[in-house]
C-alpha cells in the first residue's frame, strides 16, 4: 500500500541505490577499494573502514561527495598502520 | 621457538612504495619467516607487483605468500606470482614450501582460497553450473591445502602452517557483516587444517574481522589483514620439536 501523501522516490533519485552505485565504483575504481563501509545515517553517508594510503582515502572521499552530491559525507576512514611491533603473541 | 611474522591485504600501488620497507627491514631482528596472506596489490597489476617485490626483495628473512582475490582482478596471476618468485619469495598454490632458520625447518602450505560459507551457513554444490563451480572451485583449494599439508607431514619439519587469503573459520570474521561470511572464507578450508594437520593458520581478507580465533579441530587462527593487526606485520611465537 502506498501513502498517498509521501510519493515514492524515484529509482535515480534514491539513496540506498546510490550508495550501492558508488560502492561499485569504489571497487572498479584505482584504489580497488572494497574494504570501505558505506552506511546511511538518516540523509548522510558515513564512510567507515582501513585504506592503504593517503591518496586513496583523498580519492575515496571525493568520489563519494561526487556521487552522492546533495547529501551530506562524512569520512572515518583510517590509514593502514605501518610501523612493526615491539613484541610477539606467545602461541608455546 | 620459532618466531612467525605475517601481514596480509597490504594492497600495494604505485603511491605504496616503501611505506612497509622500514618495518619490514627490522624483521631479522624478531622473526624467522615472512608470511604474505594475499591481496599483496589492488587489482593484481604486474605494476603493482613490482612494488611489492622491490618492498620484499633482500629482507634477510625467507618470505611465504599465497595470493588473494585482488592478486587475480587483472586475470594476470601467472605474471604475478612470476615477479614475487623473482624478489625471492614463494608463492603458493595448492604447494607447500620449507624454509630454515637457525636449523628449524618450518612448512608452509598454501592457497588463496575461496568463499562458500561456514557449517549450517554455506553454498551447496547443487542446481546452476555458477553455483556447482563456486563450491568446487573452493573444494579444489581446501584439497590442494589438505595435500601441501600432508606433504609437509613427511618433510620433517619443526612447525606446520596452513597459510590462505580467504577465512577457514567464521571467529575471524566477527566485526564483518554477518551477511557477506560466504563471500570471505569457508568451512572446507578448515577442515582441511584439522585433517592434514597443522600448528598455526593464517589468513586475511576480513579487513573488519578480528585477528584470534581457532577451528573446530583446534588449530589457532590468526586473520593478519593489515586493517585488523594495525601494524606492518604481527609476530608469533611457536614452540619448535624441542619446545
Amino acid at each position: 500500500m502506498t501513502d498517498a501523501s509521501s510519493p515514492l522516490t524515484p529509482a535515480a533519485e534514491n539513496l540506498d541505490y546510490r550508495v550501492a552505485h558508488l560502492a561499485e565504483h569504489l571497487a572498479s575504481g584505482d584504489c580497488g577499494e572494497l574494504g570501505v563501509r558505506l552506511e546511511l545515517r538518516g540523509d548522510t553517508v558515513l564512510l567507515t573502514g582501513t585504506v592503504p594510503s593517503t591518496q586513496c582515502r583523498d580519492d575515496i572521499l571525493r568520489t563519494a561527495r561526487e556521487e552522492l552530491a546533495g547529501h551530506p559525507v562524512h569520512s572515518d576512514l583510517l590509514i593502514a598502520g605501518t610501523t612493526s611491533p615491539d613484541h610477539g603473541e606467545d602461541l608455546t | 621457538m620459532i618466531r612467525v611474522a605475517a601481514v596480509g591485504d597490504i594492497h600495494m600501488g604505485p603511491d605504496s612504495q616503501g611505506t612497509l620497507r622500514p618495518s619490514f627491514e627490522k624483521l631479522p631482528e624478531c622473526a624467522d619467516v615472512l608470511l604474505l596472506a594475499g591481496d599483496l596489490t589492488r587489482h593484481g597489476t604486474p605494476e603493482e607487483a613490482a612494488v611489492v617485490a622491490r618492498e620484499i626483495k633482500d629482507l634477510g628473512v625467507p618470505v611465504v605468500a599465497v595470493l588473494g582475490n585482488h592478486d587475480h582482478h587483472d586475470e594476470r596471476p601467472e605474471e604475478v606470482t612470476a615477479i614475487l618468485r623473482d624478489a625471492g619469495a614463494h608463492v603458493l598454490e595448492g604447494q607447500a614450501a620449507v624454509v630454515t632458520s637457525d636449523g628449524a625447518r618450518i612448512g608452509v602450505a598454501g592457497t588463496k582460497g575461496f568463499g562458500g560459507g561456514f557449517v549450517g551457513r554455506c553454498a551447496g554444490e547443487f542446481g546452476e553450473p555458477l553455483m556447482k563451480e563456486f563450491v568446487r572451485y573452493t573444494r579444489r583449494c581446501a584439497d590442494g591445502l589438505h595435500g601441501a599439508l600432508k606433504d609437509l607431514e613427511e618433510w620433517n619439519c619443526d612447525v606446520r602452517i596452513a597459510l590462505t587469503h580467504f577465512s577457514p573459520v567464521p571467529d575471524t570474521l566477527a566485526g564483518e557483516p554477518p551477511e557477506i561470511y560466504p563471500f570471505l572464507g569457508s568451512y572446507l578450508l578448515a577442515e582441511a587444517i584439522d585433517t592434514g594437520g597443522a600448528d598455526l593458520a593464517v589468513h586475511g581478507h576480513a579487513h573488519a574481522g578480528t585477528e584470534h580465533g581457532m577451528t573446530s579441530g583446534g588449530v589457532r587462527v590468526r586473520n593478519v589483514a593489515q586493517p585488523v593487526i594495525g601494524q606492518a606485520f604481527h609476530v608469533y611465537h611457536l614452540p619448535g620439536r624441542s619446545g
